[in-house]
């Protein structure tokens, strides 16, 4: 019983080789969930009837669901229904052709849509309603008043939260791993399978974590005074 | 081809999980106990600013800050046996697989309360502390007895989403072989009887639940500690009836 560094560098190097799938996982994941988290933000700031109640109650459910179970149940009913939809649709690919990243890009989806819209409301709140009034005070519709007023002030206030969000969206990205999709960590821990050294292998995982959260930490720190150069002429 | 879904093994599901949510609620009050513990003594220790801990503790809080709580956990499933091993010469393999979960979880929650609090010991106003200074007491009671108490009302929010996410985070630990919580209860029933769905739905709810109830105690709490605003309203009120 040692840390053996041989096997350390081929875990590292297997992380490092699926690297592209958690950033694919990690990205596509954030843009979406960016903007249905909006969308949902922004009707429940505007109290839409009946769309705004649904969300809101949705978002509290839904918030209370962790996203390990919800992407097991998802890939159980998707394993079992998905011949049965296919066919009504006829759809002749069997499921063994489908790579099962779309249940995860599913199940990551809507578990960050959920997380990003409270943290984009919050930002919402913190609006003066007087920013409002005054882009309706000059003529400008509610739609104008929104994308030249209301958001560029929004994303200086939302960027700490969603930065938390987007680095809680690379951790949770590897749960994915539950349903068979191979990312950093499924990858560090594939040598590990003939050689039983997993400390090296999720050790290797956690440096190739660690370095890409911290890296992208650091980017958005650099682009905070790029959204906030609104902010700093004033003061 | 019989029903994929089936009400009645769904209910029968029921009392066969719902025991294990004490392997759960373990995990959870041990962790957010002794985190809570932990949290406060980083807390303080980033704050005194001392040299080389300081940077040792940065380090630690960016760890686990940035890796996935479910590569911790394993690390320190893998990782400890082997560590004292090579210390003490003392072989703990065959310790519960839950003391190592619980390690994961401790260490991971002293890092992030220890943020929250340093955060709230931050935000009180560095007048307090002279005020305590002013009247004679000394570094640790002005600690204790001035800003602590002020800090914990500006913890407690964040506090609360902080339980919550650790108890969705129990759903993690089915993953270290032979821990039973209601996740792994469920995974156990699925093996059993092929019939996997009904359990895991169960556990959905119960974790539904459960997390609504939780956030609800933390807002009756949060309302009831909330003094000045409430005496703000009340002020405001009793302006406009005098007028």
């Amino acid at each position: 019983m040692a840390f053996d560094l041989e096997n350390f560098l081929k875990s590292l190097q297997e992380a490092i080789n699926y690297l592209p799938v958690t950033i694919k996982l990690t990205v596509v994941t954030f843009v979406f969930s960016l903007i249905i988290g909006s969308v949902i933000a922004i009707i429940r700031n505007y109290n839409i009837p009946l769309l705004s109640e649904f969300f809101a109650f949705f978002v509290t459910v839904y918030n209370g669901l962790p996203l390990m179970v919800a992407l097991v149940i998802y890939n159980l009913l998707y394993m079992n229904y998905y011949s049965r939809i296919a066919s009504f649709f006829h759809i002749s690919k069997a499921i063994s052709d489908i790579s099962p990243i779309y249940v995860g890009y599913f199940a990551l989806i809507m578990s960050s849509s959920c997380i990003y819209s409270e943290t984009i409301r919050g930002a919402l709140k913190s609006i003066d309603k007087l920013q409002y009034e005054a882009g309706y005070s000059i003529g400008l519709n509610k739609f104008q008043t929104l994308r030249r007023i209301i958001i560029p002030q929004l994303i200086p206030v939302a960027l700490p939260g969603l930065t938390n969000n987007l680095v809680g969206t690379i951790k949770g990205s590897n749960l994915v791993s539950a349903i068979g999709i191979l990312e950093v960590m499924g990858g560090a821990i594939t040598p590990c399978a003939i050689s039983y050294s997993y400390l090296e292998g999720y050790l290797a995982a956690a440096v190739v974590y660690w370095g890409f959260s911290a890296a992208l930490e650091f980017l958005i720190k650099r682009g905070e005074h790029y959204g906030t150069r609104y902010r700093r002429s004033l003061a | 081809m019989n029903e994929y879904f089936d009400s009645e093994r769904f209910i029968e599901d029921i009392p066969k999980i719902l025991p294990q949510l004490s392997v759960t609620f373990s995990i959870v009050g041990i962790s957010i106990f002794l985190g809570t513990i932990l949290g406060i003594i980083v807390a303080v220790l980033r704050i005194k600013n001392i040299p080389i801990l300081h940077q040792i503790l940065g380090i630690y809080i960016s760890f686990m800050r940035g890796t996935p709580l479910l590569v911790q956990m394993m690390i320190a499933f893998y990782g400890i046996p082997l560590l004292i091993w090579n210390l003490f010469q003392i072989n703990i393999n065959d310790w519960s697989p839950v003391v190592f979960v619980d390690i994961a979880f401790i260490l991971n929650e002293g890092a992030f309360l220890g943020e929250i609090f340093r955060s709230s010991i931050l935000a009180v106003d560095s007048i307090q502390t002279e005020a305590g200074y002013s009247i004679g007491m000394t570094k640790t009671q002005t600690f204790l007895r001035i800003v602590l108490p002020q800090s914990i009302r500006m913890i407690l929010p964040s506090y609360g989403v902080d339980i919550i996410g650790v108890f969705q985070n129990t759903s993690l630990v089915f993953t270290v072989g032979g821990v039973l919580d209601i996740m792994g209860r469920a995974k156990t029933i699925g093996t059993a009887t092929g019939h996997t769905l009904e359990a895991y739905l169960v556990v959905a709810f119960t974790f539904v639940i459960i997390s609504l109830i939780l956030r609800f105690v933390f807002y009756l709490i949060n309302e009831k500690i909330r003094y000045e605003s409430k005496i703000k309203v009340d002020k405001r009120k009793k302006h406009i009836e005098n007028l």
